[in-house]
């Protein structure tokens, strides 16, 4: 046959041919010149609640940054102010007060040494002011915050994929290093650690890396073995795709959902083991402070001056109220399936 | 869901009506614990809770008055012999609760074991202490305990031979460490299972364990009928229910679920200013001496720095212990100017307390800046160093009010020398312990109980070589003053041996060995009614034996 | 179900050899915590050295473990080092247990169920008020640690309202429950919810509920059929430590309660006056098993939950 042909062959040359990429005949032109970041961003800043979020935590972050400086007070200093008898005392314990406010609706003034300063939040137990503290102290949770959503995603996310994605002997294995970090006590760990490495926040962050994984790995485990027996993996996997790729392109973007909520989750989770480890000695040091410890000095009142619980909690909450609401706001961007596409 | 809130609030009515009464209406009394009872076997009972409970079923010898001196108790009586080295002590009819009598042959038994086990407070029978005859060489070189010096002529007859006569061995005779055991009942139970339940545990004295198990959170305690002096107890029995929190401890009195709550903080302000409570509240001592110890070795401080007297003295001359008092522990505590804290250690010929006067070294170690800073002066010249930076080690679960304590130090050193950095290092008191016990620190913040109402139990710790010596101090006279108390020359001159342990207390504060801080007291809340429970601030903190509910 | 049945049986020996690893780690961890087993300030260097030559604690490590595994095979975790000395553990850890598990129990089994119930409601009436409840109380629920949720309860329902007991009671434990069932299931219930929630929703969008949907199937049947089914597999595999973590106790909760349980042991021999070797081990074992036993347990449950899944099949490039 091919011996036929043979004299009226004819050589393709370059100028035959086209790239099939310069013609554009495949794109909406609505949504032309987006990619599937900007898709992603245009879905998340349409959706009000996610901006909300967004705000929350921008505020909370700048009033972190800002409101320790600006208060006039310092966070490790107590309040002072000189008694009948010219002697410093400490404002020790004095609920909230706003003289300006005060005087507006009652007409006097405190009636104490102290009846010139504003405490927005009061004072704590060694007569420093909380407005300082709380702000100061969230610096330090913002920080284990992110840190614990970097250690989800990065390890718990991908050790539980690739366990769950191989299954079998390699799923064996990574599962029963997972059973043995998980049993060991955390204190344990810590103080044999602090051995080693000096106290404070560094040991803490040290201490969320070899354990705070394991519930995101578990959850990422979970869906991979849900999803890996889908059709469409078997279709990309038809198609010669890498593991690689099967993993973390075609599977990961369906699992995210689950993923979002459970780091939402895990932050608290984290905020309150380094108050823990503060606590028992091994954290954050007296008189540097988080939230988490605030929440737990103020425990040590929290009948008679409940006033100094109610600041961290309700800074922790708004916290998680608008970190909720961006993880939302991604998981409906990023999530292919939902309504609002 | 609003029907969900509805079901959940019967639920919980449901169960509220059908529950019976909430406390039971028994006419016990109701008594929080700071912290668990460790252990109730005498050998290995080392904390005051643990104390309290032993000596509420137990009777010793002797046993503590309202005031605190010791009377007898199954002893009806003593004899001294001349050279006031044998105590000869005639035992009364007294039983156990499973009906067998207490014999002399009871004490000899329990002491050889705690001698033989040499547990923590064994030490109370060497001749730190107690000096029976032969302890030293039964704890430290593993002689046999049969050699101790006590024996049992008959069965109601005890003879106690010391080594050097002791001014307060009767008065040791109420500490739980020399309490008796009936020897056939703990060999009938199964080897380490003595007093873990109120099976394996057997009474002499008021009350008889009714319910208890090892680290419980509460425990009760029933009259024990048989009890030589049962007439003298009223109270029917004891609750105990261990409190770790102030506030809570508030709240539960508030509710009325407990009868004597302990308060500090806070928590004592509170109720000073709540007119129903103020009335309720009373303050006594609890003995504890808190200060702070300076480690003088090249190991630590930046290179032994705080061997300086003058470096110490400045430190302490920062510390405004009437605001600790006043801002922080706020329960009554007393600031303190004296290296033995007052209200333990009265004078057996005046009857005077051995620190009630504050004022005599004051001047040592009050709050003064200018004296802070003119010996920080000095220091930094000697020293040819300005900046230091010194760790301070302490316990964060031995009270909420060190923690606050801790942070006024670091706050006010650093303010009045600017030169001194305090780094805090809040621990686990196993891990404080270590650190200190292998001179592993700076500055510890740190407490001392009274074991005996002695001086002798806090000046004999700054000793060379004592294990309790954290800070390495060492001074030739002093240690002679103190051989001098316990076993040397003033031994049978109770007048010189007192004035020489002022002479001795003098050279602890000049040295700066320690910054007393406060002597730590304890705000009781009690519900009216309730009458007759004794307080002591040194080794039974309280004895319900004569207390009424009424 | 023989494939099953060897799975199980081949997970079970390697439960007992992870449990021999941690075990191991452990024991050797303990010992090198800071702060030694005898944290006594008034014993002498003699008297420690005898106590140590008791306990056999200057013995080579291997000798001690071995010394440790032949005790425990025979069921005995010996006694304490420095805590309640004495006491044989195995009689301590029984009344702990006993305790715990209960209270722990009941809080699982409320919190779960409430959770779900609370979820389902939420993503059924999705953007409504009852959604937006569910998300507030999710988040105050991850917020307030169970202890400040319970002494408000205390202080609510056992002071000013007295109707319940102050403190824990063994002998009127469903009453002296309630209020640390319902402050320790608080977390379980938020964490359920939330993930019940927004798991449900992602069903309810999918492909295939809008097939069943299409086909006619509505109501309880296509919840129960299709979406919850779909919904539980990451809401089982976060409510697994969830379990283990509110059976082995809850540490602030036990102790401020007054509850003898494992938490409060927890926290006393290792935070307490001494680090009790034997019982950090005891307990760390018991942790262990339970969470391999739950964690086997939920491996399990997938495949029942959805019968593609095979925890036991290799899986990558098949």
């Amino acid at each position: 046959m091919s011996d036929i042909s043979v004299k009226n062959e004819y050589t393709p040359v370059k100028e035959d041919f086209e790239l099939l990429e310069q013609r554009d005949i495949n794109t909406d032109k609505n949504f032309a010149s987006q990619s599937y970041w900007k898709g992603v961003a245009i879905h998340f800043f349409r959706n009000r609640r996610a901006v909300v979020g967004l705000v929350i935590v921008a505020m909370m972050i700048l009033l972190a940054v800002f409101a320790p400086m600006l208060s006039g007070y310092q966070y490790d200093i107590s309040v002072k102010a000189p008694n009948e008898k010219g002697k410093m005392k400490k404002a020790i314990g004095i609920p909230p007060r706003v003289p300006a406010i005060h005087e507006m609706v009652t007409g006097e003034k405190y009636d104490d040494i102290f009846s010139d300063l504003t405490l927005i939040f009061g004072t704590d137990d060694n007569g420093r002011d909380l407005w300082t503290r709380v702000w100061h102290g969230a610096r330090v949770s913002l920080l284990i915050a992110f840190v614990t959503i970097i250690i989800d995603m990065i390890i718990g996310m991908s050790y539980g994929l690739i366990s769950g994605y191989f299954g079998g002997m390699t799923d064996n294995i990574m599962q029963r290093i997972v059973e043995i970090a998980n049993s060991i006590p955390r204190l344990v760990i810590v103080s044999v650690l602090a051995i080693f490495m000096a106290k404070g926040i560094s040991l803490v962050i040290v201490a969320l890396l070899l354990t705070e994984w394991i519930g995101m790995s578990k959850i990422a485990r979970a869906e991979m073995l849900k999803m890996k027996e889908q059709e469409y993996v078997l279709a990309s996997r038809t198609l010669g795709a890498r593991n690689g790729h099967i993993i973390f392109k075609e599977i990961l973007p369906n699992t995210i959902g689950p993923i979002i909520t459970q780091v939402m989750f895990s932050i608290p989770t984290a905020i309150f083991t380094e108050a823990f480890l503060s606590f028992v000695g091994v954290g954050i040091v007296p008189p540097e402070c988080s939230i988490g410890t605030l929440i737990s000095d103020g425990f040590n009142n929290i009948t008679t001056l409940t006033y100094q619980i109610i600041p961290p909690i309700i800074v922790l909450a708004l916290l998680m109220l608008g970190f909720n609401f961006i993880g939302d706001g991604l998981r409906e961007a990023l999530a292919p399936k939902l309504e609002d596409m | 869901m609003k029907k969900l809130i509805a079901f959940a609030l019967v639920m919980m009515m449901v169960l509220s009506v059908f529950g019976g009464a909430l406390a039971a209406d028994d006419g016990y009394l109701s008594v929080m614990l700071g912290t668990n009872v460790m252990s109730l076997d005498t050998h290995l009972a080392t904390d005051g809770d643990s104390f309290e409970v032993i000596a509420d079923c137990i009777d010793g010898l002797m046993q503590m008055d309202a005031s605190g001196a010791a009377i007898p108790a199954i002893a009806e009586s003593y004899d001294l012999s001349e050279d006031g080295k044998t105590y000869t002590f005639h035992l009364r009819d007294a039983q156990w609760a499973n009906g067998t009598p207490v014999t002399a042959n009871d004490f000899v038994f329990a002491w050889r074991r705690i001698c033989e086990l040499n547990g923590e407070y064994a030490f109370m029978f060497d001749t730190s202490v107690g000096c029976v005859k032969n302890a030293d060489s039964i704890l430290y070189e593993g002689a046999d305990p049969a050699t101790l010096g006590v024996s049992a002529p008959d069965a109601k007859t005890l003879v106690v031979e010391l080594e050097v006569p002791v001014s307060f061995f009767p008065a040791l005779m109420y500490f739980p460490t020399f309490y008796p055991i009936n020897e056939a009942f703990y060999t009938s139970l199964e080897d380490g299972a003595y007093a873990t339940g109120p099976d394996t545990f057997l009474s002499n004295g008021a009350f008889i364990l009714e319910e208890y198990t090892p680290g419980a959170a509460s425990f009760s305690l029933k009259k024990n009928e048989g009890y030589w002096d049962a007439a003298r107890v009223q109270l029917p029995g004891l609750h105990y229910q261990v409190v770790t929190s102030s506030d809570n401890a508030l709240s539960a009195f508030k509710a009325g679920q407990l009868d004597l709550v302990i308060i500090s903080g806070n928590q004592v302000a509170a109720a000073e200013k709540d007119a129903s409570l103020s009335s309720k509240l009373n303050v006594t001592g609890a003995g504890y001496l808190w200060y702070l110890s300076f480690s003088q070795t090249e190991k630590n401080a930046q290179g032994g720095m705080l061997a300086n007297t003058n470096l110490r003295r400045a430190i302490s001359y920062c510390l405004d212990r009437e605001s600790f008092v006043e801002d922080f522990v706020m329960d009554g505590s007393i600031p303190t100017f004296t290296a033995v804290p007052p209200q333990f250690a009265a004078s057996s010929t005046t009857g005077e307390d051995f620190s009630a006067d504050q004022e005599m070294f004051k001047d040592l170690c009050d709050y003064d800046e200018d004296k802070a800073q003119e010996y920080f002066e000095k220091a930094c010249e000697e020293l040819g160093v300005s900046e230091f930076s010194f760790t301070m080690v302490f316990e964060n679960n031995s009270g909420e009010e060190i923690i606050k304590v801790a942070q006024a130090i670091k706050e006010s050193v650093e303010e009045v020398l600017p030169g001194i950095e305090i780094k805090l290092a809040p621990m686990t008191k196993a891990e404080r312990l270590d650190k200190m016990q292998n001179d592993n620190f700076d500055i510890g913040l740190t407490r001392w109980g009274p074991d005996y109402a002695d001086p002798m139990t806090y000046l004999g710790m700054w000793i060379t070589d004592n294990s309790n010596n954290y800070g390495f101090w060492s001074n030739a006279e002093y240690d002679a003053i103190i051989a001098d108390c316990t076993t040397g020359a003033y031994i049978s001159d109770y007048d010189a041996r007192w004035a020489a342990m002022y002479e001795a207390e003098r050279l602890v504060l000049e040295d700066a060995v320690i910054a007393p801080l406060y002597t730590k007291a304890n705000a009781k809340l009690v519900v009216d009614g309730v009458e007759g429970i004794e307080y002591h601030p040194v080794a039974l903190n309280r004895v319900y034996k004569n207390a009424v509910k009424k | 179900m023989q494939a099953m049945t060897k799975y199980i049986l081949k997970r079970v020996g390697l439960a007992a050899l992870t449990l021999l690893i941690i075990v191991f780690l452990l024991f050797t961890l303990v010992r090198i915590m800071p702060g030694n087993p005898f944290p006594s300030e008034r014993m002498n260097d003699t008297a420690i050295a005898l106590k140590r030559a008791e306990m056999g604690l200057d013995d080579p490590i291997l000798v001690q473990f071995g010394r440790y595994m032949a005790n425990l095979a025979q069921g005995d975790f010996g006694k304490g080092t420095s805590l309640y000395y004495g006491a044989p553990i195995n009689s301590v850890l029984g009344t702990c247990i006993n305790n715990s598990f209960r209270i722990g129990g009941i809080a699982v089994v409320i919190g779960s169920l409430v959770g779900l119930l609370l979820g389902i409601c939420a993503a059924l009436n999705r953007g409504k008020f009852l959604d937006a409840f569910c998300t507030v109380f999710s988040i105050l629920g991850v917020c307030v640690p169970s202890y400040v949720f319970m002494i408000f309860l205390q202080y609510n329902f056992a002071y000013q309202m007295p109707l319940l007991p102050y403190f824990f009671d063994a002998k009127q434990f469903l009453r002296s429950s309630i209020i640390p069932v319902i402050s320790l299931s608080l977390f379980t219930m938020s964490t359920i919810a939330r993930f019940t929630r927004n798991e449900m929703i992602e069903v309810i969008d999918s492909d295939y509920v809008r097939l069943a949907e299409s086909k006619g199937l509505f109501g309880n049947q296509l919840i129960r059929r299709h979406v919850l089914r779909n919904a539980l597999i990451p809401i089982v595999t976060v409510l697994a430590p969830l379990i283990v973590d509110l059976l082995t106790g809850a540490l602030v909760v036990e102790k401020i309660y007054g509850i003898n349980g494992i938490g409060k042991l927890m926290v006393d021999s290792i935070a307490g006056e001494a680090v009790d070797y034997n019982y950090v081990l005891a307990l760390g074992i018991l942790y262990s098993s339970l969470y391999i036993g739950v964690m086997l347990v939920v491996d399990i449950l997938y495949g029942v939950l959805d019968p593609r899944i095979r925890v036991s099949a290799k899986g990558g490039a098949r």
